[in-house]
């Protein structure tokens, strides 16, 4: 056995016969090793440094504020909805409707306290008041929605910008994650609008489910690759033979 | 910031004997009191051996915990279920130091901790049975904490989780997101630059405390 592979040995609590008869008969490595122990019984001796007494409550006392400032923030109002797509989760506030998703199967409890995890604040179960059920009538009457009736002000300029402008793709249509980025003045940034894509908070209304990569291939959708086809198809929309794909 | 999906992808190993754990056991918002009470101590330890300063030690806790309450407060049941508490908290704990670190000017560091004993006094003067006494004879502790503050942080992450904290390289490997063989040669590497920076009496030291030089007695050689 070598010094070297000896001394990788030296770390290990079980040190093999053939590392300690090294060990025993190699002066190099009996000094080395007492220079390692001794680093590491240094080590060990340094004191331990109790915190601050008032270390405990400071922290208590900041996680007692977030928790107060997670139920003192306004709740959206939240509800399940009947669609073609089978149950829709949405979330609204006065200024606009906040939250669209496709139920995956939960139940209620459980699909409210994902969408809490999602916005960051709580939900209370309400009955839709008409014009978020109008956006809703008219999004699968026509696949269109106004971009109006939606609340941005959680989402960041860049997301805003990639989330409008998947809104003006037509229905029927799709378009690249490079389009996307070409178009709002930043080509590089295709793969950064794929996480925009991925985070919409508003699916459908948004219509992420429009944009596909650049060889025309679905590519992935929150709520499964199959919806994601789903919804292209009733839109109208036929995806051409692989070979004459090709997308702006 | 603490990345959900660096914490979803943060599996627990199989348990011994395989017992899920009781919901009592999943780590909760609902609970986090008790994480906090359960782990301030030895976090506080770590981000002062990792700084050298007691009010950096002190922010880096609290801000970790903060991070760790969110970051909790994100996750399905499902991925706190297989959350593994303990290196998870050390990895946050990490990050902030890094970061705090990262926007100080590194020499502020080991001023730091030379303006800083009291942690160093105070104790010493506690027990007359300290171990840390013994080790006083040849060379001393104060030594010995501004050596660690010269390694590179990389290094000495993996010599404190190692020596001072007393973990195993798996879970080092765990915290530090990196295999078990990088872990390994790390806490090599931190040992043989702090016995550079400590000369050659730290070896003596422990031995002769603890009658145990190897080859000069025909036993096994304990593990440190």
């Amino acid at each position: 056995m070598r010094c070297s592979d000896v001394e990788a040995l030296w770390d290990e609590d079980a040190k093999s016969e053939r590392a300690l008869a090294h060990l025993r008969h190699c002066r190099d490595c009996q000094c080395s090793y007492k220079e390692y122990e001794g680093v590491a019984y240094c080590l060990n001796c340094l004191p331990v440094v109790e915190p601050p007494q008032n270390l405990l409550p400071r922290i208590l006392e900041h996680i007692r504020l977030l928790r107060q400032h997670f139920r003192s923030a306004v709740p959206d109002s939240f509800t399940r909805m009947d669609s073609p797509l089978g149950n829709l989760l949405l979330a609204w506030r006065e200024t606009g409707i906040t939250f669209v998703g496709i139920e995956r199967g939960d139940d209620e409890e459980t699909a409210k306290s994902v969408v809490e995890r999602r916005l960051r604040r709580p939900l209370l179960k309400a009955e839709p008041p008409a014009w978020v059920r109008g956006a809703v009538d008219k999004f699968f009457a026509t696949w269109r929605v106004d971009v109006d009736r939606i609340d941005l002000s959680g989402l960041s300029p860049f997301e805003r910008l990639a989330l409008l402008k998947a809104a003006q793709i037509p229905p029927g249509e799709v378009r690249s994650y490079g389009w996307i980025a070409r178009e709002i003045g930043n080509p590089q940034a295709a793969r950064a609008v794929g996480q925009v894509m991925a985070r919409n908070p508003v699916a459908l209304f948004f219509p992420c489910h429009r944009v596909v990569d650049a060889s025309g291939a679905l590519h992935n959708y929150g709520y499964g690759i199959d919806i994601k086809a789903r919804i292209l198809r009733m839109e109208g929309y036929h995806a051409a033979e692989p070979s004459a794909r090709k997308v702006h | 910031m603490v990345k959900a999906g660096k914490v979803a992808a943060r599996k627990a190993a199989a348990p011994a004997g395989g017992a899920p754990r009781s919901a009592d056991e999943i780590p909760s918002v609902e609970r986090f009191e008790r994480i906090v009470d359960e782990f301030q101590r030895r976090l506080y330890g770590f981000a002062l051996r990792m700084t050298g300063n007691r009010e950096d030690a002190e922010e880096i806790v609290q801000d970790a915990f903060v991070r760790a309450f969110r970051a909790l407060g994100k996750m399905t049941p499902e991925q706190r279920a297989e959350l593994r508490l303990q290196p998870w908290l050390y990895t946050i704990t990490l990050n902030v130091t890094r970061n705090r670190l990262r926007s100080k000017r590194p020499t502020n560091v080991a001023l730091d901790s030379l303006a800083d004993p009291d942690a160093l006094l105070n104790h010493t003067q506690e027990g007359p049975e300290q171990p840390e006494q013994i080790v006083e004879r040849g060379t001393d502790l104060e030594l010995v904490e501004r050596a660690l503050l010269q390694l590179p942080m990389h290094l000495r992450a993996a010599a404190t989780l190692r020596f001072i904290e007393g973990r195993s390289h798996p879970e080092i490997a765990e915290i530090l997101d990196q295999p078990i063989g990088t872990v390994k040669s790390h806490v090599h590497r931190a040992v043989r630059i702090l016995r550079r920076i400590l000369g050659p009496q730290v070896g003596r030291i422990a031995h002769e405390d603890r009658g145990t030089a190897p080859g000069a007695q025909e036993e096994p050689i304990n593990a440190v």
